[in-house]
């Protein structure tokens, strides 16, 4: 029998509604409850050490990992409406990139407008040279007229005008001698307000598709069910250490050598969860250089 | 097992006539008998608290996961037979008892914290976001006397503790024949109900009290080096 393998049976994996993939996650819950046995307790490193503490500790260790280690799975897809904004996700803690996806379904990463703002557009006339209130409280406007007017810029539409294998950035490449690339390309842009969580797109940008790839702090994962937020079994060691680390490193009395000892293991397992989850493969690897006329042997 | 009172009586009997040092009555034993037994039987819970040996750097740590190196283990062993384990009601408020054990919520021990570390935990809703432990604090309501938490909600159901009851008294049962008094094993006869290593202990504290009872300096100031060397040496 295998150990916590998804779903009680074959014939209730290999369906619709099976758990597929769940067996590359373990759950978090079982990452703590594993800790707490193996680690806390009578002659253990961590005795003392609160089960509350473990499960703090997981979490962000979680978070930590979910930063810059775990692999994004987080996209959205949305069509932009004539107001140009959007919502940011849920559970959205950054981005990683924004595209918007041709009618051949090829993705054109659109990049931040770096020009514009949207600061609070308070409750002040100039003519008057008075401010205006609610109560006794500023008034405030959330879109402000530098975001508006930077919305309302002729731009000439986003192009998909080459062949759709053709690479993403194929027309983005310094073909127009002289001009910043940043601000020549045909993507559009779009500004994060994270005050009021909105997205702002540019005006050449209405009514396509947009994707947002983004990062979440792992633990909101309900990708695979509903037991809760799961990591990859790459990183399981690395998160287990995660824990050991801050819960000695929370105790006063911790000899320094052995919370040196654990630092430095924490490092080597977040290196290899790193390296693990890269993904390389030398075959893939290879062909890749082969297609931009590179010689190497394998 | 019980100590037998009748050869405790015996042995502090045989010391205390050494040398004609004195006699005592069985009236004045079973007096001191009780003293000793509630003396030994506190001792219990202050070792329980304040003994770190199965804890310190210096015990090896086979010697600290085996029974018999485990004084707080041994300790508990002593306890068993006066500890039941009872419901606390409406998760508050403690049974009848003499002294209270381990507090139990859902099947699992609780660690006692102080107030404002429990405080903390339930503000905190990340402590409480994974299955968590049972944890208690005395209460700070009239007429309560802890209050326990899992996850950061109050616990007031499946609540229970362990009761300590104070061991029996303890009596020296005897019939007059000819003016002497002779031991009744029937009757009234109540042996102590302490662990049997605690025999020796008993015979020097007795022997301790009844050198002052029967003002024998000599006697008591004897017994006592003799029990305090017996408790050193369970500290080592």
């Amino acid at each position: 029998m295998g150990l916590n393998l998804p779903n009680n049976n074959d014939s209730l994996y290999y369906v619709a509604n099976g758990d597929h993939g769940q067996y590359a996650f373990v759950y978090i819950q079982d990452v703590i409850d594993a800790f707490v046995a193996s680690y806390i307790g009578p002659g253990k490193i961590c005795e003392g050490v609160l089960v509350e503490d473990a499960g703090y500790w997981a979490q962000r260790g979680m978070q930590e990992l979910s930063y810059d280690t775990l692999h994004s799975h987080k996209a959205h897809e949305y069509i932009v409406p004539p107001s140009l904004t959007m919502f940011l996700p849920r559970d959205f803690v950054n981005y990683v990139k924004f595209t918007w996806s041709d009618s051949k379904g090829v993705e054109h990463t659109i990049l931040p407008a770096r020009v514009t703002s949207n600061p609070t557009d308070i409750g002040y006339d100039a003519t008057t040279d008075a401010y205006s209130f609610t109560g006794n409280v500023l008034d405030t406007d959330e879109t402000s007229d530098t975001l508006t007017n930077y919305s309302t810029i002729n731009t000439t539409n986003a192009s998909d005008d080459y062949d759709w294998s053709d690479p993403l950035h194929e027309l983005n490449r310094g073909q127009r001698y002289g001009m910043d690339p940043e601000f020549s390309n045909v993507n559009g842009t779009f500004h994060i307000d994270y005050k009021t969580g909105k997205v702002h797109f540019s005006s050449n940008l209405n009514g396509m598709t947009v994707v947002i790839k983004y990062i979440s702090d792992g633990l909101n994962n309900t990708d695979h069910d509903t037991n809760g937020p799961a990591i990859h079994k790459f990183a399981e060691e690395a998160l287990m250490k995660y824990i050991v680390y801050n819960c000695l490193a929370a105790r006063a009395a911790t000899p320094p050598h052995l919370l040196a000892g654990f630092k430095k293991e924490l490092f080597a397992e977040k290196r290899k969860a790193k390296l693990r989850l890269s993904n390389f493969k030398l075959e893939e690897f290879a062909q890749i250089l082969r297609g931009k006329s590179k010689q190497i042997k394998h | 097992m019980a100590v037998s009172i009748d050869t405790v009586y015996q042995r502090v009997l045989a010391i205390a006539n050494k040398e004609q040092r004195g006699y005592i009555t069985p009236q004045e034993f079973n007096l001191l008998a009780n003293q000793a037994q509630l003396e030994v039987f506190n001792s219990y819970f202050y070792k329980v608290s304040g003994n770190s040996r199965t804890d310190a750097d210096t015990v090896p740590f086979d010697e600290k996961n085996t029974s018999e190196g485990d004084i707080k283990q041994f300790l508990k062993e002593k306890l068993a037979p006066f500890t039941t384990i009872a419901a606390v009601v409406g998760g508050t408020t403690f049974p009848a008892n003499y002294m209270v054990g381990s507090i139990f919520a859902n099947g699992q021990e609780a660690n006692r914290l102080d107030r404002n570390t429990i405080d903390n935990l339930n503000k905190s809703s990340r402590h409480a976001a994974f299955r968590s432990h049972p944890y208690y604090a005395a209460s700070q309501t009239n007429g309560e006397d802890i209050e326990v938490y899992v996850a950061g909600t109050q616990v007031t159901a499946n609540v229970s503790c362990e009761v300590i009851t104070k061991p029996t008294a303890v009596e020296w049962d005897y019939v007059v024949v000819n003016g002497k008094a002779l031991y009744n094993s029937g009757g009234n006869t109540t042996n102590f109900a302490l662990h049997e290593s605690e025999e020796t202990p008993l015979v020097y504290m007795i022997l301790e009290l009844a050198g002052i009872v029967i003002n024998k300096p000599g006697l008591a100031q004897a017994a006592g080096q003799k029990s305090t060397n017996i408790l050193t040496e369970q500290k080592q």
